[in-house]
């Protein structure tokens, strides 16, 4: 089989003003790997939900291609297009919203089982959407009552289920669980674990809880103001994470633990506006260790190690000694200065 | 909708107790109760809220709304609401400290870190006029602005919410609390809106205030990670009752009531991302026909017959460390 790619750099402005552009995305190329869970991670303004709504062919790129199994989807053709929506499908955040509210759940499912011509009649159908019902965990009674009688979490499973009614290979979840309370948020993330193991599913999990991302992802991209700055595997991105806006993003974590305290401080300041993008390195406004380079020269992705990519000009650990370096002879220089004094 | 079934809750003097529970179970009820501000068909149906002595349900609605502006202050998740949108920053932190009856404050009190962490024991009344009122307010404001760390004070105070960001704003909600000099704040999910750094920079600065002013934080939360990295004492709610009472640290160390236990087990937590996690089987229960005797039992592993029918009462396990349950 062949590698499930999206990969897609693109370049500048989403919305085109004469005055500036939201530079929303700007540069982007990942890869997701079939049977992967990729996770992105991001604040507000970090152009994850605009990446999301690119990869789906929702938005027109400025530049740049979103591949799918090799196919351009930019280029492809109107035909080949709907043969790939049948395989690409979304998650939304909200589920009282994600759900017609006029219609019943078995509607929902089948709908987009008519749309791609999957079931062979309508019986068929129907006992499809019962099947789906219980790989997520409902009942088929529930198949005749409308969503305004579910739970968040059960609604989401609906919107789960409508997802597999057209057999896809690729899923993006899109903020899943934000809406829902913690101890849902784990049987959805249990029901979702296992239907990509069911199911051979690839994950695109895009979400501003990193604790989150963390659990499900096998790889983890962070992004930072229309680009990604940091892709690593899950299991090391926390202790390894070696940008420095990925560095403060897990220092400002809450951990449940009274104990423990952070080892850094938190960020000052606020994100910027995409339309407003620093120059040279974007985070370099907020970064306690910019230097002149970093105000000119916008880092590339560098390899750091094998499958960890860095967009930053310095290694970590150099910064982290170089500033501790400079605590240091700071001190020194003020000793040095008191005991001049003294003599005198 | 017995929203609240019973609970009896104590807040010392200084110290964060977090409120934590799952949405539904009436953690923001038990906030609006307190300041007597629920909507108009709900009602106490019994009990006492005792603030330093004096029922707050005994009072009228004026004495309330005088509680309100002295006593009690509170902070809730989407700044944009509660925020005037017309007026300046600068007005709305200035109304907060003209609105108390006994400012000005002592001479001795001038200088913001003095004027908040004084004890509001009898003030004598200075016979100041308007605009010297106005002035000191507006001097305070600005001192207030840069204790809850926000840059270039004096711009911001002619600024409107529109132009700020949810971080900004949330702050600007807690310097106006603070203006109050309240001897309880509360704070109803003020982060859950917010990006994580921010959420962080708010947290921190909390703790950071937390010597400065001479006030009683309640911190409602549905995150038990925001209420361990901020709390001294952890309150554990569920479906209208409280659980679970202990300090942070005993909380974590030896969590007791069963639902306390699954509540820990089914957080991701960033240090060991790919723990297992577990979930409560079931859903959060219908408050209008709520189960009978402990209302946890239908999905409680360890129940017994006993929770079916009778009710838990609040037992003492020692070390200051209450639990709601039939099996103490």
């Amino acid at each position: 089989m062949e590698d499930l790619k999206a990969w897609f750099p693109i370049k500048s402005g989403i919305t085109q003003k004469t005055t500036g552009h939201v530079k929303a995305v700007d540069g982007v190329s990942l890869k997701v790997r079939k049977g992967e869970t990729y996770g992105l991670v991001g604040e507000s303004g970090s152009g994850k939900t605009t990446l999301v709504k690119s990869i789906l062919h929702l938005i027109k790129p400025t530049s740049g291609r979103v591949r799918f199994d090799g196919i351009d989807l930019g280029k492809a053709k109107r035909t080949e297009i709907d043969k790939i929506r049948r395989k690409m499908q979304i998650i939304f955040q909200d589920p009282y919203a994600s759900l017609d509210p006029r219609k019943t759940v078995l509607s929902a499912l089948t709908e987009p089982m008519r749309i791609h011509k999957v079931a062979e009649s309508k019986a068929t159908a129907v006992r499809t959407a019962i099947g789906l019902m219980t790989k997520v965990g409902l009942n088929r009674e529930h198949l005749y009552r409308y969503p305004h009688e579910f739970s968040g979490g059960q609604r989401q499973r609906i919107a789960i289920a409508r997802s597999l009614a057209v057999e896809p290979e690729f899923i993006v979840l899109d903020e899943p669980t934000s809406f829902l309370d913690v101890s849902v948020q784990a049987q959805i993330l249990e029901l979702l674990d296992k239907l990509q193991r069911e199911m051979n599913l690839t994950y695109l999990f895009v979400s501003h809880n990193l604790s989150v991302v963390q659990h499900i992802s096998d790889r983890v991209g962070v992004m930072y103001l229309g680009k990604i700055v940091e892709e690593a595997a899950s299991k090391i991105v926390y202790k390894s994470a070696e940008h420095p806006y990925s560095h403060y993003l897990m220092t400002a974590i809450p951990v449940p633990d009274p104990g423990f305290v952070r080892k850094e401080q938190p960020l000052t300041g606020d994100v910027p506006s995409p339309v407003n993008v620093p120059t040279g390195c974007r985070f370099h406004p907020r970064c306690r260790y910019a230097t002149e380079k970093c105000t000119v020269d916008e880092p590339r992705l560098y390899v750091a190690a094998k499958t960890h990519l860095v967009a930053c000009h310095y290694d970590i650990n150099f910064l982290k000694h170089r500033s501790k370096l400079r605590q240091m002879s700071n001190s020194i220089s003020l000793r040095v200065k008191k005991s001049k004094a003294q003599r005198l | 909708m017995k929203a609240i079934q019973r609970i009896d809750l104590e807040i010392f003097e200084h110290e964060v107790l977090a409120l934590v529970g799952e949405s539904g179970c009436g953690k923001s009820v038990t906030a609006l109760t307190i300041l007597s501000l629920l909507p108009q068909n709900g009602y106490v149906a019994e009990g006492e809220i005792l603030l330093e002595g004096t029922d707050l349900l005994k009072k009228s609605s004026d004495d309330m709304r005088k509680v309100r502006s002295n006593e009690i202050a509170a902070i809730f998740q989407d700044p944009m609401t509660y925020l005037n949108p017309v007026l300046s920053i600068g007005t709305q932190l200035k109304e907060s400290f003209l609105v108390r009856s006994d400012f000005p404050p002592n001479p001795e009190e001038v200088g913001i870190r003095n004027f908040l962490s004084t004890k509001r024991t009898a003030n004598q009344l200075m016979s100041v006029h308007g605009k010297k009122r106005e002035e000191l307010a507006e001097e305070l404001s600005l001192e207030l602005l840069k204790l809850v760390s926000l840059s270039d004070p004096e711009r911001m105070m002619h600024q409107y919410p529109f132009e700020l960001s949810g971080g900004m704003r949330q702050r600007c909600m807690i310097a106006m609390a603070l203006a109050r000099r309240p001897s309880l704040l509360i704070a109803d999910e003020i982060t859950t809106a917010l990006d994580v750094t921010v959420q962080a920079q708010i947290l921190g600065l909390l703790k950071h205030l937390r010597d400065t002013i001479d006030a009683s934080t309640l911190l409602i939360t549905h995150d038990l990670s925001v209420a361990a990295e901020t709390a001294d004492r952890i309150a554990v709610m569920y479906a209208g009752n409280i659980v679970e009472v202990a300090s942070a640290k005993e909380l974590f160390r030896n969590p007791l009531h069963p639902y306390t236990k699954l509540l820990m087990k089914c957080i991701p937590d960033a240090r060991k991302p790919k723990a297992r996690l577990e979930s409560i089987q079931g859903n959060v229960p219908d408050l209008i026909v709520p189960p009978t005797g402990c209302r946890f039992h239908p999905r409680c592993p360890k129940a017994m017959d006993v929770c079916q029918t009778n009710k838990p009462i609040l037992r003492n396990q020692g070390e200051d460390h209450l639990v709601h349950c039939h099996l103490y």
